[in-house]
């Protein structure tokens, strides 16, 4: 009986172990997503009202920051250096008396353990020739001794003869818990020097260091890439070497930036995210993303952990007219402390430069909205595009797509993407405000599905002296030019596969009826390609000397493959060629090759977002008067503006003059900026209208989306046409072979 | 006396009835386990695929009825690749299951190196599929080894992979890769046909076909039935091979239905792979019903 019982008992253990098991994978998640919305991070930025554009140099003594930074007066033309303690906790920021003279650089800092600071000084000397000129320049180093106190200098020691060459140059200097000083040239050597300055050893590493770092347990690693990734080694004085990998940090070759932790070894900034790395342990802690903070990480230049659990980062913003740095805390609270905002989800395969920019613009100023980003191409493309199909099949789809990297039309067709002209109209935004041909480019059906604040053209170049002022042409026309012109190459550097990948990139729709699904990849014109691509090279040559420009101006190569993106860069290609330009573009049948190539994002809103009206405010954004204006460059470079009244004022920039005044006090028209290609180089001037219209005609000729070509034909060509450029195959045999599968590819998609 | 008897009866009745709840009750909690995981990983992703073939697509959810059935029945891709498949599988399995049975009758009778052909013909099941792929490649490329034969006898150069010789060449890859498995179950069966049967027809002057015929393959049908579904389960899994070969989209006679799905899943027309799947699901069951209904009328009176 009580056998009987014990084996009751046993069974229905098993049982209860069974439904655990199965029931095991929620609950896991469900306590994850719980403590995700029980705490938030949220980033403050500290008033730094420091007399410097630019912050150089920092380091940190507990929580204390030191800050070296200059200035330069336009009028004066000298520059300042300062040097600045902020106390992170009381929020003071004091002035320190520390000299740094004008001709002087700072290479390294770091803190001693008794708060003082060590400072590696780089002085440059040099004598003035009678017409004002710096001659005989001497540079020597020094090391600093400064009281972290009240930063008067306590003791400099010349350098000179220390490391063994008196040219060492010194970018980074870390000091270990023994207080020895690590210095390194910024290549792969690194110096250890004793507390009394004495050389101990010099190791050099097999590969390029990236950076220098202490870790909390007071040793000093340096990173490097290696055959898996970014790798981090000890540098061990004893043994005068490197030490073995650490293991536990991810393999990859994305940039890593590792800081001196506090609770952890390291903090360590990846694919805009913050981590904290344990030694011991030697695993790796997520902390936060910083666009969830607001903080743009791609500007991060320093960090670490202050005593009362925050971290703080230096952010140094190169991309303003002027640069800027700013001193960010970011904190952990209770999700409750943060204001509730409506989340729009943002997915995209990667975040590009300037649309980080303008989601953090956003978070910051929209008091209703907040996007949160989900990149997901972070690992590989193909792992990203599986896990963004598998959201949009699941019901996960984020609420604005980035259309960058999918093949939108696809998207469109399912029904997944929103139309957006009806939001435009709502939103009192004009369709004819905005270049009518980047908006049809984006348009199925008469229904737009994408948006992109800027884009420029891709296309291919032609002296018009020899294809005429034409700006398109077919494939027939494209080779029976260079057939009779007969030159050394058709482009620059070019070979077999490039040639032909031109022919057929924008054209490949001519071999296909998608209303009988007939192809004709086997027909006179596909196999004529294949036989004249097989005329030029295999390999490009690039031992060349003769510079592309005098190749094109010698008619030694035809055509140029390239992009407009400014007034300035169509400059720059009229100087190139030497004579009038004809943006031929890539051969189709409607004579219509030049392509759009959107930047700065480009976008549609999920027809199943629950919060389209969300959407549309962020995606409304990049068309508004304000945002496409600040798209305006006074160079240019980026990309034009869709907007027209935009663009206006782009092209009125890009034609006014800039002068500057002689010595007889006469005003002499002066260069706005120099634009150069391969071996040529050119000043460029204010563009004159006739420029400016040919600019305006050409970024209106562009009719398509480069980028959209179906990936699949184009590896079924790639992988059959290798075989033919090797001499393996005929010309016909290849496009039967061509025919046959891409046969199957468009029956499948019928 | 009668009563206490009675009573015994009774009282012994109902304890037998206790059990048997008893015994029902435990054998549910025993089953339960299983029964999640048939429902789990089996009913509901079926009945999934079903959803999904009477949608429009997996976003829209918008239900359509046949119009996909309909839609991919008229798909001239989706006929090439039932075609494909159709004639691979008449050609493969019969010949996978002929082949291997002659093998195993070979091995069967005393024949010189029994042991060293054996493990010949069961080496194909070790290597990996990348390395048997990677083999083919380097035997049937342009400029291969097979051209490099067919050379010595003047023949001119074919292009095995892209031409209609491709689906011969996956044909001869499933029979390599085949044969051993399907061997040894042969080998197996023969070895459990009663020996006094065949003694007493050889007594009766019974010629060896007649054996064979009368006997053998009587007493093998059931394996010849298990042998005949694995093959033919198998013949569709050729595609990874043909996928490793030659990717997404292979020459025309080596597009399988399996690429049709793959290539449909992956542009996320998950309704027409619902239903070229589901279609394939039929098709198969016809097969398979006929064979079980073969194998019943050849092998009953053999069956205990």
């Amino acid at each position: 009986m009580k056998k009987g019982k014990n084996k009751g008992l046993f069974q229905i253990a098993l049982f209860a172990m069974c439904i655990t098991i199965l029931a095991s994978g929620c609950g896991k998640k469900d306590k994850g997503e719980k403590e995700e919305k029980e705490f938030a991070y949220v980033a403050e930025y500290a008033q730094l009202d420091v007399k410097c554009e630019h912050i150089a140099q920092t380091v940190a003594a507990g929580d204390v920051l030191y800050m070296a930074g200059s200035s330069w007066n336009e009028e004066t033309e000298i520059g300042t250096n300062y040097f600045y303690k902020y106390n992170m906790l009381e929020g003071t920021l004091e002035l320190l008396p520390l000299d740094v003279s004008e001709n002087s650089y700072i290479n390294g800092m770091a803190a001693m353990k008794d708060g003082n600071l060590a400072i590696v000084v780089n002085n440059s000397t040099y004598d003035v020739d009678e017409n004002g000129e710096p001659i005989n320049w001497q540079d020597s180093m020094e090391m600093w001794k400064v009281s972290g106190e009240d930063g008067t200098m306590m003791d400099s020691i010349p350098m000179d003869g220390i490391l063994g060459d008196e040219n060492t140059y010194i970018n980074s200097m870390c000091i270990d818990g023994q207080g020895n000083y690590y210095l390194c040239n910024g290549d792969s050597t690194i110096f250890v020097l004793n507390p009394q300055l004495e050389k101990l050893c010099e190791i050099n590493s097999d590969n390029w260091i990236n950076q220098m770092v202490s870790s909390k347990e007071g040793d000093v690693y340096v990173t490097s890439y290696g055959e898996t990734g970014m790798e981090i080694r000890k540098i061990d004085p004893d043994t005068k070497s490197l030490g073995e990998k650490v293991e536990g940090i991810s393999d990859g070759y994305g940039d890593r930036q590792f800081f001196t932790g506090l609770s952890k070894s390291f903090l360590v900034g990846k694919s805009g995210k913050m981590f904290s790395f344990d030694l011991s342990t030697g695993t790796e802690e997520e902390l936060f993303d910083w666009l969830s903070v607001d903080v743009n990480s791609d500007y991060l230049s320093a960090a670490g952990e202050l005593s009362d659990g925050r971290i703080f980062a230096v952010i140094n913003d190169y991309s303003e007219e002027n640069d800027k740095t700013d001193l960010v805390f970011v904190k952990k609270v209770k999700a409750s402390e943060v204001a509730a905002k409506e989340e729009i989800t943002y997915g995209a395969m990667w975040v590009d430069y300037n649309l980080k920019k303008n989601i953090i613009s956003f978070n910051k100023t929209n008091d209703k909205y907040r996007i949160v980003v989900k990149e997901y191409g972070s690992d590989d493309y193909q792992t990203g595009l599986t896990q963004f199909n598998a959201d949009l099949t699941t019901g996960k789809c984020p609420d604005i797509i980035d259309l960058s990297s999918i093949n939108y039309s696809q998207y469109a067709n399912m029904g997944i993407l929103e139309d957006l002209y009806p939001y435009m109209e709502k939103s009192g935004l004009k369709k004819e405000d905005y270049l009518e041909n980047v908006l049809h480019a984006f348009e199925v059906d008469g229904k737009l599905f994408g948006i992109t604040p800027q884009f420029y053209v891709t296309t291919a170049m032609a002296k018009a002296s020899n294809v005429g002022n034409v700006d398109g042409w077919t494939l027939s026309e494209m080779l029976d030019f260079v057939e009779k012109q007969d030159p050394e190459n058709v482009f620059a550097y070019g070979n077999r596969s490039q040639i032909f990948y031109y022919c057929i990139y924008n054209n490949i729709d001519e071999f296909i009826d998608w209303e009988t699904g007939k192809c004709s990849f086997d027909g006179e014109d596909f196999i004529r390609t294949l036989e004249f691509a097989a005329k030029f090279p295999e390999e490009p040559n690039y031992d060349d000397e003769e510079g592309i420009s005098a190749k094109l101006r010698s008619d030694k190569i035809l055509l140029m493959q390239g992009s407009v993106s400014s007034v300035q860069e169509y400059q720059m290609m009229n100087g190139l060629f030497g004579e009038p330009i004809a943006y031929v573009g890539f051969p189709n049948n409607e004579r219509k090759g030049n392509l759009i190539q959107t930047t700065g994002g480009c976008m549609g809103i999920s027809s199943k977002s629950k919060n389209k009206e969300g959407a549309w405010e962020f995606v409304k954004g990049i068309l508004s008067q304000e945002y496409q204006d600040s798209l305006i460059q006074e160079h240019g470079g980026w990309g034009f503006p869709v907007k027209k009244s935009s663009l206006e004022k782009q092209f009125d920039l890009d034609m006014t003059q800039e002068f500057y005044e002689d010595e007889n006090g006469n005003q002499i028209e002066q260069t706005k900026t120099t634009w150069g290609y391969d071996d040529f180089e050119m000043e460029i001037y204010a563009a004159t209208r006739e420029e400016v219209e040919a600019v305006r005609e050409l970024l209106m000729s562009a009719q398509k989306l480069s980028g959209n070509v179906n990936e699949q034909m184009m590896n079924i060509i790639t992988e059959e046409t290798e075989a033919f450029f090797s001499g393996q195959k005929s010309a016909a045999d290849t496009a039967g072979v061509i025919q046959n599968r891409i046969q199957i590819y468009v029956n499948e998609n019928r | 006396m009668f009563f206490s008897v009675k009573e015994k009866l009774k009282s012994g009745k109902s304890g037998s009835n206790r059990r048997t709840r008893r015994g029902k009750r435990i054998s549910v909690l025993y089953l339960l386990p299983s029964v999640i995981g048939v429902l789990l990983f089996f009913v509901l992703p079926f009945l999934i695929v079903v959803y999904y073939s009477v949608v429009d697509n997996p976003i829209n959810h918008e239900f359509v009825f046949l119009d996909n059935f309909i839609m991919v029945f008229h798909n001239a891709a989706f006929q090439q690749a039932a075609k494909n498949t159709m004639m691979f599988s008449v050609t493969a399995v019969p010949l996978a299951v002929i082949l291997s049975l002659l093998l195993a009758m070979m091995l069967e009778s005393k024949i010189p190196f029994q042991s060293q052909f054996r493990t010949f013909f069961l080496s194909p099941m070790m290597v990996p599929i990348a390395s048997v792929v990677l083999i083919w490649q380097v035997l049937f490329h342009y400029n291969g080894m097979m051209n490099e034969i067919i050379g010595w006898f003047g023949i001119n150069k074919i292009d095995w992979l892209n031409s209609s010789y491709a689906q011969v060449v996956i044909v001869v890859l499933f029979l390599w890769k085949n044969l051993g498995y399907n061997m040894i179950l042969f080998m197996a069966a023969l070895s459990s046909i009663p020996k006094d049967i065949v003694e007493v027809a050889v007594l009766e002057s019974a010629s060896p076909f007649q054996i064979f015929w009368h006997i053998k393959l009587r007493y093998m049908s059931s394996t010849i039935l298990f042998v005949t579904i694995m093959s033919l389960i198998n013949s569709f899994k050729v595609f990874r091979e043909i996928y490793l070969l030659k990717g997404d989209y292979p020459y025309d006679t080596m597009y399988m239905l399996q690429h049709f799905m793959n290539n449909t899943f992956g542009k996320l027309d998950y309704q027409k792979m619902s239903a070229a799947a589901i279609m394939m699901a039929i098709v198969m069951v016809i097969i398979i019903g006929i064979l079980f209904l073969t194998e019943n009328y050849f092998g009953k009176d053999v069956e205990g």
